[in-house]
């Protein structure tokens, strides 16, 4: 065996540095929303020493498991403002970044089969036109127009009625994104900390005051927890308990195909989801496996279910070969909205419960996280959102609402 | 009243031509009918209890006491399916028998329901039956696990039903009436492929 | 594809059951009494353990009975399962499977 050593990889986008004794502020978590919220607390706060802490590698959790569907036709107020500001950051952030995650714009169609389903849609619509979203019903002929491979034909099980259509939402190549941000965190002075699992807190009273970790304790002047799958987990050490169940979602994605998909098609009755990612590869996901599981896998009938529903919407696919399928671990609340602000320890803060569809606002819940961190107090956009509206009973219910919530 | 029964049809009167058309001859055969109109009876019971021993005298023998297990006394079957649930399936008039259960029973607890028109009952049979339904259905049915006088509750492809091996090559499926159409097509469609040679 | 063992029917595909979270939450006894805070807490938070985790099935398209099982959220692996109305047994104490007639 040659003793030589490797090459150093030319292009290393962020250091990988030791953990310092302590931080003015700690992100539990390198996915994309603990890079984003670091991100953000440095771009829009000034607060530079701080570190993200990561148990495993840089976005190896969902964020680079994800399905990559950004979109913001919610249907209620709160979650319409979160998810739209997160679009238009989106927009911006190839610029800012300097990085081409491959931003696509390509629409998505949420198709409705059911006469239940074109009244939600088009209540949807307008209620995402009220809310400043871009959004569009349209009928079989329409859809078909946008998606030609769509099986639009009225004699199938669950014919396509229409669909709602918002241009301006799409993919990104998520793995990117997270190397983006990663970057730009880097340039202005944040650790990222790979291989550093946080395994408890430490207190002064009702205050956190740092992080114990597998490399050792670390300081914290205020601590954020952006753990996802995990945050209960996280919760439980601190202290205190999250309405949060964790379940394996599963995609799954074809061999390389020529370009046959030109937009996102979600059906939440026939229950998939497809595009086409810019390698080639349809890219397929759908509900998450019934049970609590922490094992990053999920059961095989799912990713049966998946492929038989998207062979009924689009029979092209029939002659498609499965290359891979993949699970991660999501953190699902009630109401299918997100948990972001304080929690009962003074100074440690939550971003959690996105569940299913937290991809798409990873800039927004950067944002609203950040300012929750450095300022002690929510911003206008997470205000909703926070734990004491499951005492309360102010849900922000998108069950449903929000389509197939990916 | 009028009589009604001439104009009763089963869930699958639409469909025997193509199930006969289906049948399979050679090394593999199978074919499928409809048992159209059979009586069923759904009984609820505390095993072990002196209604049960009642209920069982009136049945012809002893009700089954666990999974899998079966009763039958002339053309009269009783299938477990579950822990105080079982179905009577049988060539007789669904109202006399469901009074003469009624009866026995008694006021002690349990019920005793004329379910005749919840479920059609289908027969598969031949030696290529047990790979017809290998196709679709997560229970092991080798003769090591499974054989005449078994029934389960299971599914075949997405669908609920009670499976019931009868004989060594005979099964009986009892779908809910609104999915007999669905496990009818399934069958005609799982036994084509029985009809061509065997790809070794 | 996990294999369940109902205590009724013994081992049957996951795809034959509905899963029903945690186990042996009970139903508050005089749910007027509580505070919004218990009110909650009983609501909307539920146990989310990372390994072994005590939660209810029910055998929806075989025996349609509820029981509760212990299964290790990491692995998936079904450690006991036991009676609605047993208590959780201690590890490794599985309520033995019944065999199918053969
Ligand atoms: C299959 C699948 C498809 C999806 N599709 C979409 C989609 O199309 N659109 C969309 O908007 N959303 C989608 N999502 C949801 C989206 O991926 C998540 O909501 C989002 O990624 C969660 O935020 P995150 O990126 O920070 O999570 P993660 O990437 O999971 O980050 C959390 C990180 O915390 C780390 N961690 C956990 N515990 C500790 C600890 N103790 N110490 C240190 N680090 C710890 C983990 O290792 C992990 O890296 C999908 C999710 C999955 C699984
Ligand atoms: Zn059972």
């Amino acid at each position: 065996m040659s003793t030589t050593p490797l090459p150093e990889h030319p292009a290393w986008l962020w250091r990988n540095p030791d953990p310092k004794p302590s931080y003015d502020a700690v992100v539990v978590g390198g996915g994309g929303h603990g890079l984003a919220t670091a991100y953000y607390l440095a771009r829009n706060h000034g607060l530079t020493n701080i570190a993200v802490l990561e148990k495993g590698w840089l976005a190896g959790g969902n964020m680079a498991r994800n399905t990559t569907i950004i979109r913001s036709n919610y249907l209620l107020d709160q979650s319409a403002a979160m998810y739209e500001f997160a679009l238009r950051l989106w927009e911006d952030l190839p610029a800012e970044l300097d990085y081409d995650f491959l931003f696509s714009q390509r629409g998505v169609l949420n198709l409705a089969h059911t006469l239940q389903d074109v009244r939600e849609s088009t209540r949807r619509v307008n209620a995402n036109r009220l809310n400043g979203v871009d959004a569009e019903w349209l009928d079989a002929d329409e859809v078909a127009k946008v998606c030609p491979i769509l099986n639009t034909s009225p004699d199938i099980r669950y014919p396509v009625l229409g669909a709602t259509f918002q241009p301006r939402a799409g993919i990104a190549k998520h793995d990117h994104v997270a190397w983006a941000f990663a970057r730009a965190c880097d340039a202005m002075g944040v650790d990222i900390i790979q291989h550093c699992e946080v395994t408890g807190f430490v207190r002064d009273g009702d205050r956190v005051v740092g992080v114990e970790t597998t490399r050792g304790r670390i300081g914290a002047g205020v601590v954020g927890l952006t753990a996802a799958g995990h945050s209960s987990v996280l919760a439980e050490a601190a202290g205190f308990r999250l309405p949060i169940q964790s379940h394996p979602l599963q995609a799954l994605v074809s061999e390389l195909y020529e370009p046959v998909h030109p937009t996102v098609v979600m059906s939440n009755h026939v229950h998939v989801y497809a595009s086409q990612a810019h390698k080639g590869e349809l890219v397929m996901g759908a509900g998450v496996d019934s049970y609590n599981g922490y094992g990053q896998r999920g059961s095989f009938h799912v990713i049966e279910h998946q492929m038989a529903a998207a062979v009924e919407l689009f029979p092209i696919f029939a002659r498609a070969h499965l290359l891979r399928t993949w699970g991660g671990i999501v953190d699902v609340s009630p109401d299918a909205s997100p948990i972001i602000g304080p929690t009962p320890v003074d100074g440690l803060f939550v971003n959690c419960g996105w569940g299913t569809g937290g991809f798409k606002a990873t800039p927004s819940a950067g944002w609203t996280m950040a300012h929750t961190m450095a300022t002690g107090e929510p911003h206008p956009l997470n205000r909703p959102f926070g734990l004491e509206r499951f005492t309360t009973g102010a849900l922000v219910d998108e069950h449903g609402a929000a389509a197939v919530a990916h | 009243m009028a009589e009604t029964s001439t104009l009763r049809r089963s869930p699958l009167s639409h469909l025997h031509d193509r199930m006969i058309a289906a049948s399979v001859t050679g090394d593999r055969a199978v074919s499928v009918t409809e048992t159209p109109f059979l009586a069923q009876v759904s009984l609820r019971v505390e095993p072990g209890t002196a209604a049960a021993a009642r209920l069982g005298t009136v049945l012809g023998g002893a009700l089954p006491d666990g999974v899998g297990r079966t009763m039958t006394a002339g053309t009269l079957g009783v299938a477990w399916l579950g822990p105080d649930e079982l179905l009577v399936v049988a060539q007789a008039d669904p109202q006399s028998l469901t009074a003469a259960l009624s009866e026995a029973l008694g006021s002690d607890r349990g019920a005793v329901v004329d379910v005749s028109a919840n479920r059609t009952v289908l027969e598969l049979s031949g030696p290529g039956a047990r790979s017809v339904l290998e196709k679709g259905c997560p229970v092991d049915l080798h003769p090591r696990a499974f054989g005449p006088g078994v029934a389960v509750t299971t599914t075949l492809g997405p669908v609920p039903l009670l499976l019931w091996q009868t004989a060594p090559a005979t099964y009986r499926l009892l779908p809910r009436t609104s999915f007999a159409d669905y496990v009818a097509r399934w069958l005609v469609d799982a036994m084509t492929e029985l009809g061509s040679p065997e790809v070794p | 594809m996990m294999l369940l063992t109902c205590p009724w029917c013994g081992p049957r595909n996951e795809t034959e059951f509905h899963y029903g979270g945690q186990a042996h939450v009970a139903y508050p006894e005089r749910p007027a009494d509580l505070t919004d805070e218990e009110w909650a807490e009983f609501l909307f938070f539920r146990d989310n353990t990372r390994g072994p985790f005590a939660e209810r099935w029910a055998h929806s398209v075989g025996c349609r009975r509820w029981f509760n099982a212990v299964r290790d959220t990491r692995t998936y692996e079904v450690l006991a399962v036991y009676r609605p109305g047993d208590p959780r047994p201690a590890l490794g104490d599985a309520v033995p499977a019944p065999t199918p007639a053969p």
